[in-house]
């Protein structure tokens, strides 16, 4: 309970603190959001007169507690270019990034952990050096060109099988969900095998682990396969770390798939934040890093307590809040 | 400095023996001449454009073909060399650095510094290297500077954390206390007995770090927060033909590959390296040690 306690208390400084640094850091960056709303060449008074319309002449310790308190409310300002709301542009987009990375992770989960199970069974000199080129060629492969050879391959009008839609999202979004999905396939397929590439070395460290460690070898002597210890006995015991990487890297898919999302035309979070950061729409650009610091730092919560609520060998450990593995 | 050659002349020996270390010692010398040779000379010059040329097919002239504008993509992906070195270079030594001196206030002797540097790489390190990027990126506009700062920050914390362990056991040794109380200063210590400890992890840590940079560059280059337009990089060569990728596929293929290659030379660099340099499984550094003998300086298993 204590580290329950500790660990909300934690998150709360975090996100305290992450709030400053966004607010600090488009403060900081020269250009403010009057002279860059008003234009280059416009008059002085011009920008002057924007900046008391914004509130930007106010003392910034007032500027800042006032995005808070809008913060609470869930209301990130409204765009400058737009001048739609920020949060609810930030839905439009989680709407197509969150499924992404949903389906991207059951590719790679799918295609790492058994992979990473099979490596670490695979007897043999050639065996063995074959999984580690896989998986080190997996891993170095850039997403855009896994993407654009996906795309060769099945993209619709132009692959060698052309079946799927390689570019766009439908104008109706999840109305039509059949295109919908279709149209999410090929990006996670090309996103799901690089990280199925990481999930892979994840899975073969942490079994060869466990197996160097002698639960592999007791579970054989008590009559198990090889094969059957490190698949019922392993993976299970490999799950807590497994669960926390998991969902770190559920996290870091959402910048990942960034160039993915671009590649593929998707108006996901990734190309909104690249195309706002490329129009210098500093108030969209503020509340999208909030949304998604924040977001980072509630996963990583999540993951501590999963872990925790996953492994009773960490209670039984004194103190036990070396937790973030 | 005549044992340091030694040394590092046994590492890349015992390194040459293995298919896993040749193949990185291969390409990472084919490379590093190639930016150097593109320095001084291309097949084609670099800014020959050519409007009735566009999109060749590879040919005698043009060795892997042309792009939109009728440049030499072979000629280009030489010179992209160059610009990738520089980028893995600079992100390395920034890594590094910033590496070293979190895990100097994390062993140091001050706890409350310890406690607080501990706290802090923790909460940093959860920001993907693309959002500082993309923040760097609103008043610096597209640059090498971007890639190298964001990258080295990423990966020198990142360092910071997979070395902790061994320079903490390194920090609460026998030879560290005696050293201290023989009146030696803390960056003495740092240096003399805790960085030799955390050398090879280090290694193995920006090699893996040096892949991902490669790899960042064209990310952020096709996100154009990267390499400026017109400066030659593989991410621009990748960048800048993946938009008619349906229509030419032949000349996208290549700078996706050679990032490819590239990448996984580095890591199975780092992996060779590790190797290499662990006395334990490496029966040569052993004898060699053996025969120079090695002084005492504490990182002798």
């Amino acid at each position: 309970m204590r580290f329950v306690l500790r660990r909300l208390l934690l998150f709360v400084v975090a996100l305290l603190a992450i709030s400053v640094a966004v607010f600090a850091m488009l403060r900081v960056l020269p250009g403010d959001v009057a002279a860059v709303m008003a234009g280059v060449n416009s008059p002085p008074e011009r920008v002057a007169q924007l900046r008391a319309e914004l509130g930007l002449d106010r003392p910034l310790a007032v500027q800042y507690l006032d995005w808070c308190a809008n913060l609470l409310h869930g209301d990130l300002g409204a765009s400058m270019l737009t001048g739609r709301s920020v949060s609810e542009q930030v839905g439009v987009r989680a709407s197509i990034t969150f499924p992404l990375i949903t389906l991207g992770l059951l590719v790679a989960l799918v295609i790492g952990i058994p992979l990473g199970c099979a490596a670490t069974l695979a007897r043999g000199h050639r065996a063995r050096a074959a999984y580690r080129l896989v998986s080190i060629v997996g891993g170095a492969i850039p997403a855009l060109w896994s993407g654009m050879l996906l795309i060769l391959l099945f993209g619709r009008g132009v692959g060698l099988i052309g079946v799927l839609p390689s570019q766009g999202f439908p104008a109706a979004g999840w109305g039509a969900p059949v295109q919908a999905l279709t149209s999410l396939v090929l990006p996670a397929l090309s996103v799901g095998i690089i990280v199925g590439a990481g999930l892979m070395r994840y899975t073969r460290s942490a079994l060869g682990e466990l197996a160097a460690s002698g639960y592999i070898e007791m579970a054989m002597s008590c009559g198990m396969t090889r094969t059957q210890a490190v698949r019922q006995v392993g993976l299970r015991l490999a799950m807590p770390q497994m669960v926390s990487v998991v969902g770190l890297t559920f996290a870091e898919m959402i910048t990942g798939v960034m160039v993915i999302e671009n590649l593929f035309a998707l108006p996901g979070l990734g190309t909104g934040l690249v195309t706002d950061v490329g129009n210098r729409d500093l108030i969209a650009v503020q509340g999208e890093l909030f949304m998604l610091a924040a977001f980072f730092l509630l996963i990583g919560l999540l993951v501590d307590l999963a872990h925790r609520a996953l492994d009773p060998r960490l209670k039984a450990s004194i103190g036990g809040n070396e937790v973030s593995a | 400095m005549k044992a340091a050659i030694g040394y590092a002349a046994t590492v890349l020996r015992s390194m040459w023996r293995h298919a896993g270390g040749r193949f990185p010692l291969v390409v990472l010398g084919l490379w590093a001449a190639i930016s150097v040779v593109s320095l001084f000379w291309t097949p084609q010059p670099l800014m020959r454009t050519d409007g009735y040329h566009t999109w060749q097919s590879p040919s005698a002239e043009h060795w892997l073909g042309t792009d939109g504008t009728g440049a030499d993509v072979f000629s280009w992906l030489m010179a992209g060399s160059r610009t990738d070195l520089l980028i893995v270079i600079l992100t390395v030594l920034v890594a590094a650095a910033l590496g070293l001196l979190f895990v100097a206030a994390m062993v140091s002797r001050h706890t409350a510094l310890a406690g607080a540097s501990v706290v802090v790489v923790d909460a940093l390190i959860s920001i993907p290297t693309v959002l500082i990027a993309l923040v760097l990126a609103v008043p610096m506009g597209a640059s090498i500077a971007v890639i190298v700062i964001a990258c080295g920050f990423g990966y020198g914390l990142n360092l910071a954390r997979v070395a902790r362990p061994q320079a903490l056991l390194a920090a609460q040794s026998d030879y560290v206390e005696s050293a201290v109380s023989n009146g030696a200063s803390g960056a003495y210590v740092f240096f003399r007995h805790i960085v030799p400890n955390i050398l090879p992890v280090m290694l193995v840590q920006l090699s893996l770090s040096a892949g991902t940079a490669v790899l960042a560059e064209s990310g952020l280059t096709y996100l154009g927060v990267g390499v400026p337009s017109g400066t030659p990089s593989w991410g621009h060569s990748l960048a800048t033909t993946v938009r008619f990728i349906t229509v030419y596929p032949l000349t996208v293929l290549w700078p996706g590959l050679v990032v490819t290659v590239a990448v996984v030379a580095l890591n199975l660099f780092g992996d060779a390296l590790r190797d290499a340099i662990d006395p334990v499984t490496n029966p040569e550094l052993r004898r060699a040690a053996g025969a120079t003998r090695m002084e005492e300086d504490g990182h002798g298993r």
